[in-house]
């Protein structure tokens, strides 16, 4: 067993390090309290803080590349300023940080590597590196700083390498033939990449969305009746957004970051784009935001378009109601179902060219627009289907005939009038499922007038001695 | 002055009530719900062709619901007229909900007619309803799978049951055009009748059935046997 992660107790008293043997330890620090390693749950406790991070940032990574120095990498170009500066951006950071209970060293830099050294190593909790200052802020760090592999910082040392700075003046063709690692120009790749000479991009943790319009709040929001009221306003900065590029939204985010270092987030899909804010607010009042779980209260609200599209302005009728008049219509009322149904709860048929009556039709997620039609089957179908066909049993006068009386959900019928067989074959062009069989379906109507469906499924010259191949029927529809 | 309405002797020889904005419509016993199913689409469509109206139809029902009668088949409401790019179809969990997006729809405007597969509406939803298809255009029809026993707010109320089919005219051993029997139970201007309809197979929408003179082709005296 060996130290996965200390304290700072740990570290700066009894100078205890990750990877030391647990009986060593023990030994240096006989009341040492430790608790089993749970890689799993810290990546995902970390990917939730990454989310909490977009309050700051779009673009948030997931620095996990380092077992014992995971941290979060963002993007801060240009947005310093929105929070008073770097220094006072590094100190919020860390007092809200800590008031969520985590304590954390931040610091800012013009690359991933140098911000990456400069918050572990330099023993600040919020370091800065003024732009174009990189070089100078590092020359002073331990050579792990530059997030090199155990056999190199031990070569290093061995050659009296101690400080970044030293590295400056040494001749690169070198330190590139010397620090290599199956990766290639490990060193001086790394290096590169603290300094800004190799450019080193940020894999967020969630794309950055496109459009959003957030706003922050003095006191946290405890209740959802804060967000209600916030939303208008949001919605409609973010639809002047969207208005500005000509763009609709398709996908909407609410993500309200609480305090306590978590994000809670409201998600509605839209059948059309749209920028209107009218029903993007109804869109989220039916899909219920009383279901943000806001704990201790959120500061921050933030409305996105995940998903956008062009939805070019229209030129306004002037006479009556218009068939597009009609589609914004429908569409909105598509929007508003899903939201409190569910997606997939309004749905319209898309024709299939198959026969076969389960293929015959597929209902999909409902748009304005109507879905591709088919050719008709040949011969009428049911009005009412049953999906999947329920088992009948059956009395035929002879084998391949239609039923003379049959019971369905234990009521029995008696067959006053029927047609057919209709007959049709398993689709062989398509991988089966199962055992395919031939169906010979019937139109049967019982003596009060009602009207069935029925197929026998399976030809009796084909059972060759086995029993479970008898044809059986099935109940597949009702007529109206 | 108190006017009387005349009744009609002969019901079929009397025209179908108008198309109200809010009807409803019970099986008369659960086995006859296509029927049913089948006469509210005939009626909102032709109601819909009334008023000239082209916007699509919705079907309201809940997943349990569907379960236990089957649900709508696309190719099955194009035989009776309704082109399937016009039909929608709405899956509510609970039957609470189905009410609400049956409300929903009907206010939208979007929507020419919904029908929704209701079990058991309070009064005050079904003034809901009534309320909502006006304020939507659209006609609105509650399907029940059992006659009701209940109040309701909707103009008309009828009761569907299936009728056994004319005659083929080819084959006297198979089904020819499919008949129900609807009986208005109750209407808002005391109207009542029973009404034998019969689907007509070129618009597939259902109309009274001849009563008097017209049986179609004579039947063949030597039927061709179609198995």
């Amino acid at each position: 067993m060996v130290l996965h992660a200390v304290d700072r107790v740990a570290r700066e008293v009894f100078r205890l390090h990750p990877g030391q043997s647990h009986a060593d330890a023990r030994a240096i620090a006989p009341g040492l309290v430790s608790a089993p390693a749970e890689p799993e749950e810290e990546a995902r406790a970390l990917q939730a803080l990454a989310l909490w991070f977009e309050r700051f940032s779009p673009l948030v990574a997931v620095d996990a590349a380092f077992p014992g120095q995971e941290g979060l990498l963002l993007d801060m170009t240009g947005g310093a300023h929105l929070f008073g500066g770097e220094q006072a951006l590094l100190q919020e950071i860390v007092r809200r940080l800590a008031a969520a209970g985590i304590p954390a060293a931040a610091a800012i830099a013009d690359t991933p590597g140098a911000a990456f050294a400069l918050a572990r190593w330099s023993g600040e909790t919020a370091a800065v590196a003024p732009p174009g200052e990189t070089r100078a802020a590092l020359a002073d760090l331990p050579v792990e700083a530059l997030r090199l592999s155990g056999d190199a910082v031990r070569l290093l040392a061995r050659f009296g390498l101690q400080r970044v700075g030293d590295l400056y003046g040494l001749p690169r063709a070198g330190l590139a033939r010397r620090f290599r690692d199956p990766e290639g120009l490990a060193l001086v790749r790394r290096l590169d990449q603290a300094l800004g000479a190799e450019a080193e991009p940020l894999k967020p943790e969630r794309p950055a969305p496109e459009y959003r319009a957030w706003q922050a709040f003095a006191e946290p929001l405890i209740e959802t009746e804060g967000v209600t009221y916030a939303l208008p306003a949001l919605a409609e900065a973010l639809c002047a957004e969207l208005e500005r590029t000509g763009q609709g939204a398709r996908m909407l985010a609410l993500d309200a970051f609480r305090t306590d270092g978590r994000v809670v987030r409201l998600t509605a899909g839209l059948s059309a784009p749209s920028r209107t804010p009218k029903h993007l607010l109804r869109l989220f009042k039916d899909k219920g935001i009383e279901a943000l779980d806001l704990g201790f209260g959120a500061d921050v609200l933030m409305l996105s378009a995940l998903a956008a599209e062009p939805l070019a302005p229209r030129q306004a009728e002037l006479q009556g109601d218009s068939r597009l008049a009609g589609n914004d219509a429908l569409a909105g009322l598509i929007d508003r179902l899903q939201a409190r149904l569910g997606e997939g709860a309004v749905r319209r048929p898309e024709g299939v060219q198959s026969h076969l009556p389960e293929r015959s039709e597929r209902w999909v997620a409902a748009g304005p627009k109507a879905p591709p039609a088919a050719d008709p089957p040949f011969r009428p179908r049911p009005l009412v289907m049953f999906d999947p066909p329920e088992p009948v049993e059956a009395l035929a006068e002879l084998p391949d005939a239609a039923p003379s009386r049959f019971t369905w959900r234990r009521a029995p019928h008696r067959v006053a009038k029927a047609q057919g067989p209709e007959r049709l074959s398993p689709e062989w062009w398509r991988p089966a499922s199962g055992p395919a069989r031939t169906r010979d379906y019937y139109v049967v109507e019982d003596d009060a007038g009602r009207r069935f469906w029925l197929f026998r499924e399976g030809l009796y010259e084909r059972i060759e001695g086995d029993d479970d191949r008898l044809p059986r029927w099935w109940m597949q529809g009702a007529w109206g | 002055m108190i006017q009387t309405v005349a009744r009609p002797v002969f019901p079929n020889l009397h025209a179908l009530p108008a198309p109200e904005p809010f009807e409803e419509a019970a099986a008369s016993h659960p086995q006859d719900f296509a029927p049913v199913l089948a006469f509210a689409l005939s009626r909102a469509l032709m109601a819909a062709e009334g008023r000239g109206d082209g916007r699509p139809l919705a079907m309201v029902s809940t997943v349990p619901f569907e379960h236990e009668r089957g649900r709508l088949s696309a190719w099955g409401a194009r035989g009776l007229g309704l082109d399937p790019a016009r039909l929608l179809v709405i899956r509510a969990r609970r039957e609470p909900e189905a009410q609400w997006a049956f409300e929903e729809a009907l206010k939208s405007g979007a929507l020419a007619a919904v029908i929704g597969a209701l079990e058991t509406p309070s009064f005050v939803a079904t003034r809901r309803l009534d309320f909502a298809a006006r304020a939507g255009q659209a006609s609105a029809f509650v399907l029940r799978s059992k006659p009701p026993s209940d109040l309701s707010a909707a103009r008309l109320r009828w009761r569907v049951s299936a009728e056994p089919s004319a005659d083929h005219p080819l084959d006297p051993r198979a089904p020819g055009a499919a008949r129900l029997a609807a009986e208005l139970v109750r209407s808002r201007d005391g109207g009542s009748g029973r009404f034998l309809l019969e689907q007509d197979h070129e618009t597939g929408r259902f109309r009274l059935a001849a009563g008097l003179a017209d049986h179609g082709l004579a039947p063949q005296p030597h039927a061709l046997q179609v198995a």
